[in-house]
């Protein structure tokens, strides 16, 4: 057994060396030369993330068993580290008229974000519990800082507070479900965990790994913002500047569902009725309530906070069902959910002027100021309602399809009656945008890097919309891979 | 490229080009022009090459890991519906008043692309694609009552969506319950057509698709959202609601309905029948009480959709016929009376009747024209409507008689309304002379009127080649429908709430769980033991490994999983070996019992035997002994004599 590294076992970790390397220049940079940071912070950090994703998009697998205990290198991590990387790039973009517009330290910002997508790889490529906590502890603490980042705000001081003790509750949570579980198998690598499962003879031990699997689904429950442990969400989502916002519903959403699916459906595959029966019953909570209270939103972050949880909702049932197709259903309809909102994002970013975030009356008649952002923001919104002829109903459809083949009728019953209602609150927006006249003359602010994201966006949705069957594909070779 | 691709992607392109062309400075009276022209297309590419239209079909496969198709076709009856479309844009697109007009270039892309999926919707040969394009009609004529409707637009928009929605949920939950539990997994409707009633749930889901139908046609208890939203909508989206919209309920109904579920079309007959006729009745009734112009052609719209609905529930093959050609032809009528009184509207300002009178004198070509259309739309000989209306008659009539009056009542009440209508507007004594100003129609507004009343003519007079083309689509539903049970019995309601109940119960998943309570007993020490050994192994390695050599811990940890991994065979090993010990000792004491089974039944064998023989000893010897008793009283009475 070697114990040395090979150029190709750092060709396969380049995206992760790429990204720290490039926070540590901004890091630098910012200490010692902060003219500097401030003009090309923004480049930097887009041209790191653009090299990691070049370098995720072609670094070959390692087999060093260095490497291989604690990183895995199949398709579903280069997928989510593609993923990962471009959702940090439209972060990066959409921060920067928001670093412009309010002054502040753009290479502490960019580093922070950079850290916190090197947590998310990290998440979304874990061969075992070790890594995958550590992975969770990179992005929380870099998720922590950047919600309290402009000091002289009140709420984000509140949010970031908020946020940083449920998380801390949330990370014990996880590190005490993993304490259980090694408990009972005796390991906390992943390839080890359902063998080890299986040899489980005593009671005692079976219990213990359970109640194991239950807190670390309540961990990582918390970071998804699943109800009843949402209940940060709202409030964090609503004081964080919105780049961060941005980044939280989107990139922190999926890596939580990346660890759900690394633990649970591939270490794990179905591993008891009861834990599947369980994630059920959470779905119907989550969905409920979410689209209740988000009918009742005028804020635009808190309005995306409650609609995320509803999705996450959304994003459970594939979870809750296993088997066949699952995982195709949920990759799907977390990519549509990270392009829509990644779009509605933009268009924000355009209007995001105060302190206090975008008000749903701020869009009164955008569509007479600005047409082409009220175009698009109405795609984005339809596409989040799951109106065909949208991809977001081919995704809901998807999902409805894997429910309906297991079995799972309340699901798919529940999740019809809150489509109506989510198509309720998001027709809403829509309806005000293009109906009234505009409460006040003011142009939006000009921003081609968020031009730039918004477009890509829409462009995507649209082109998935007419012709999603490649996509469909390369989800299908993923999900295949697992088996 | 083929013809059908063609007919469905001209209409897009077409709204792609009026949305571009909105973007630029030009007029909004040259972007109508272009708008009319462009939905004219369609109509000029199906007159074309009238013949070959039936029979047209394409398949592409879509999006294949759902299984669904780009599959369309084009028969008789998609073809009535397609024709119908391509007539009746052009005329909602010359309603849209060119002058301070928002955004007119967005109007115009929303109707277009309107008529993209009406003809997606009325060809779809999958029942995915059919369910899209369902689902996609909503956004646009929502967004045309929500921007260019009348004062209450927004709640009205809304009020419409929800209804739709609602229905459409229904759809949607219908179409997955017939893929993942008919016999075969499709959306081709072909295929459908011969195992989706044979479906577990199928009578359900044909409910399902019933609701959504009925709501968007809508059929009378369904219709709540309608008045509301024609009278808010503008004229455009009222031409498209009334014309299409209720048409594409009519059309589910007959290419859903009786296509996949003829059977229980027939048994569900009576109570749609009823609800249909009541729903004309009261419609009709309702139209005669109403106070504003459109209101009263709004609710004698929903009094026809209803009328023709009872010609699709009759179930006889000259009823159907009657009730497509009646379909075409009231979207024809409906269409050309909302036109005219978008065109009285521009004229007068007023939507209330009474508010003016005597419109005649001032517009006497416009007046001959609304005559002639609510001629038409009250069925009078010579026109469309008394051919369709005569024929769902006549097959009611052979239905039942009683019914079949009923419902004739209502051609009487459209009569009343509708002349009541006409006279109100045009023919009482004028008082206002403001309308003096105003002009009669023009040589634009003609050349739209004149076509429309010439075909509405042919049709009255000559419709036999029309009837012919969709014969053979009756005749096909009439063999279908033949031989299923023709009326409801209570077996049906019982199946309904039998499967409603299973649904709502998941039994199997119950009995998962309950199989997982049930989890295997364990012997209380073997498991203390076990612990105890584990612990033995454990310790032991644990105080091996205290070396600091990477290679060598790496080295040893192998050693350990693989100490760990034989332990745990070995582990296995033992209890395999046990639990065989243990069946090994079970059998044995099987074996024992069934011994001392066999004893236990020898001894009583025995212990029977013995005691017969004691009783029968004592027997003997009671006998002995009454006989030594018989003896000695023998020899006492001996001795004393």
């Amino acid at each position: 057994m070697s114990t040395t590294l090979n150029i190709t076992d750092f060709l396969a970790i380049s995206p992760l060396l790429i990204l720290l390397f490039g926070a540590l220049i901004l890091i630098l940079l910012e200490s010692f030369w902060v003219g500097a940071s401030k003009k090309g912070g923004t480049t930097i950090a887009f041209i790191t993330f653009l090299i990691a994703l070049l370098a995720a998009a072609w670094a070959p697998a390692s087999h060093s068993p260095l490497l291989t205990n604690w990183l895995q290198f199949d398709p579903l991590a280069r997928f989510f580290a593609l993923l990962f990387l471009a959702v940090g790039i439209g972060s990066v973009l959409l921060s920067e008229p928001f670093i412009e517009r309010f002054n502040i330290s753009c290479g502490e910002f960019l580093f922070l974000i950079l850290s916190a997508t090197a947590g998310l790889l990290l998440i979304s490529s874990a061969a075992d519990f070790l890594t995958l906590f550590i992975g969770f502890e990179t992005l929380s603490i870099a998720l922590y800082v950047l919600c309290g980042f402009i000091k002289r705000w009140l709420n984000t001081r509140e949010a970031s507070t908020k946020y940083f003790l449920l998380g801390a509750l949330s990370s014990g949570f996880l590190l005490y479900g993993i304490a259980l579980i090694y408990g009972a198998v005796g390991t906390t690598k992943f390839a080890d965990l359902i063998t080890g499962y299986h040899a489980i003879e005593t009671a005692s031990d079976k219990f213990l790994f359970l109640g194991g699997a239950a807190f670390v689904t309540m961990g990582l429950a918390f970071k998804a913002a699943i109800v009843p442990l949402h209940t940060w969400a709202p409030d964090v989502y609503d004081g964080s500047p919105t780049p961060v916002t941005a980044f939280m519903a989107v990139a922190t959403k999926i890596g939580a569902f990346a660890a759900f699916i690394r633990v649970f459906m591939l270490a794990l595959p179905q591993f008891s009725p009861i834990w599947n029966q369980s994630i059920a019953i959470l779905v119907y909570p989550t969905l409920i309530y979410a689209n209740f209270v988000a009918m009742r939103q005028i804020q635009l972050r808190r309005f995306f906070a409650y609609s995320g949880i509803a999705h996450a909702g959304f994003l459970l049932i594939p979870l809750a069902v296993g088997g066949n197709d699952a995982l195709s259903a949920l990759l799907f309809y977390l990519v549509i959910y990270a392009l829509a909102t990644l779009c509605c994002f933009a268009v924000m970013a355009f209007l995001d002027k105060r302190e206090s975030g975008v008000f749903i009356h701020d869009l009164h008649g955008l569509y007479t100021r600005s047409p082409m952002l009220a175009i698009i923001l109405s795609i984005a919104l339809l596409t989040l309602a799951g109106i065909p002829p949208s991809i977001g109903f081919i995704a809901k459809f998807y999902v409805f399809k894997v429910a309906f083949q297991a079995g799972y009728y309340g699901l798919v019953i529940v999740g019809l009656l809150t489509t109506i209602l989510s198509a309720y609150y998001y027709l809403r927006i829509v309806a005000l945008m293009f109906a009234k006249a505009p409460s006040e003359e003011e142009k939006p602010i000009h921003s081609l890097p968020a031009l730039s994201v918004a477009t890509f966006c829409i462009a995507a949705l649209l082109l998935l919309s007419i012709y999603p069957q490649p996509f469909l594909d390369l989800i299908g070779t993923v999900d295949k891979f697992k088996a | 490229m083929s013809n059908l691709l063609l007919l469905v992607f001209i209409p897009f392109i077409g709204a792609c080009i009026a949305l571009i062309v909105g973007a630029t400075r030009i007029p909004a009276k040259y972007q109508k022009s272009l708008a009319f022209l462009l939905s004219l297309l369609p109509l000029a590419h199906l007159l074309i090459g009238f013949g070959s239209w039936n029979g047209e079909l394409l398949r592409y496969p879509w999006i294949s890991s759902i299984g669904i198709d780009f599959s369309l076709a084009m028969d008789p009856l998609s073809l009535f519906f397609v024709l119908l479309t391509a007539i009746i844009t052009p005329i909602a697109i010359s309603t849209v008043s060119s002058e301070r007009q928002k955004s007119p270039g967005l109007y115009f892309f929303l109707i277009l692309t309107l008529q993209g999926i009406l003809f997606i919707l009325f060809t779809a040969k999958d029942l995915a694609l059919f369910t899209i394009a369902w689902e996609s009609m909503l956004l646009p004529l929502y967004f045309i009552i929500n921007f260019w409707g009348g004062s209450q637009r927004q709640s009205a928009a809304l009020q419409f969506l929800i209804y739709m929605i609602a229905g459409s949920s229904l759809f949607v939950a219908g179409v997955l319950g017939l893929y993942f539990t008919a016999p075969q997994a499709t959306f081709d409707l072909d295929t459908l057509a011969t195992s989706a009633a044979q479906a577990p749930y199928a009578m359900l889901i044909f409910l399902a698709f019933i609701i959504a139908f009925a709501v968007k046609t809508p059929l009378f208890p369904f219709h709540a959202w309608l008045p509301e939203t024609y009278v808010e909508a503008p004229f455009a989206g009222t031409i498209l609601l009334s014309s299409l919209l209720s048409k594409a309920g009519i059309y589910g109904f007959a290419r859903i309905g009786y296509g996949l579920f003829p059977g229980f079309m027939v048994q569900f007959s009576l109570p749609l029948l009823i609800l249909a006729i009541i729903g004309a009745l009261y419609a009709a009734t309702t139209a005669w009480t109403q106070r504003g112009i459109k209101n009263v052609i709004a609710y004698s719209s929903l009094s026809h959709v209803n009328f023709i609905l009872a010609g699709i529930f009759v179930t006889a093959p000259i009823a159907f016929q009657g009730a497509i050609l009646q379909a075409f032809n009231h979207g024809i009528t409906i269409g050309a009376l909302f036109l005219i009184t978008y065109w009285l509207q521009i004229r007068t300002g007023e939507t209330t009747l009474g508010s003016f009178k005597g419109a005649a004198k001032y517009f006497p070509a416009l007046c001959w024209f609304s005559l002639f259309f609510v001629l038409s739309s009250i069925a009078l000989p010579a026109t469309n409507s008394f051919v369709g209306e005569l024929l769902i008659l006549f097959g009611l009539f052979s239905r039942n008689m009683w019914l079949g009056s009923i419902l004739a009542l209502s051609v009487i009440l459209s009569a009343i309304y509708m002349l009541r209508w006409i006279q109100k507007l045009y023919f009482e004594e004028p008082k206002e002379a403001s309308l003096l100003n105003a002009r009669d129609l023009g040589s634009k507004e003609l050349s739209i009127a004149i076509p429309l009343a010439a075909l509405i003519l042919a049709l009255g007079i000559y419709p036999a080649p029309w009837l012919k083309e969709i014969e053979p689509t009756a005749l096909r539903i009439a063999e279908v429908t033949e031989h299923s049970e023709k009326n409801l019995t209570s077996d049906n309601y019982k199946t309904v709430l039998v499967q409603l109940i299973d649904i709502l119960t998941p039994k199997e998943r119950v009995q998962n769980l309950l199989a997982v309570n049930d989890a295997p007993y364990y012997d209380p020490f073997s498991d203390v033991i076990e612990v105890l050994r584990q612990q033995g192994e454990f310790g032991q390695e644990q105080s091996n490994s205290s070396q600091n050599e990477t290679q060598a811990e790496e080295r040893k940890q192998e050693e350990k999983r693989i100490l760990q991994t034989q332990a745990d065979r070995r582990l296995q090993e033992e209890h395999e070996q046990q639990r065989a010990a243990d069946k090994r000792l079970d059998v044995e004491h099987e074996l024992q019992r069934a011994a001392q089974n066999r004893r236990d039944v020898a001894n009583t064998l025995q212990r029977d035997r013995d005691l017969r023989r004691i009783e029968q000893e004592h027997r003997l010897e009671r006998q002995r002994e009454d006989r030594r008793l018989e003896e000695r009283r023998l020899q006492r009475q001996r001795e004393n004599r």
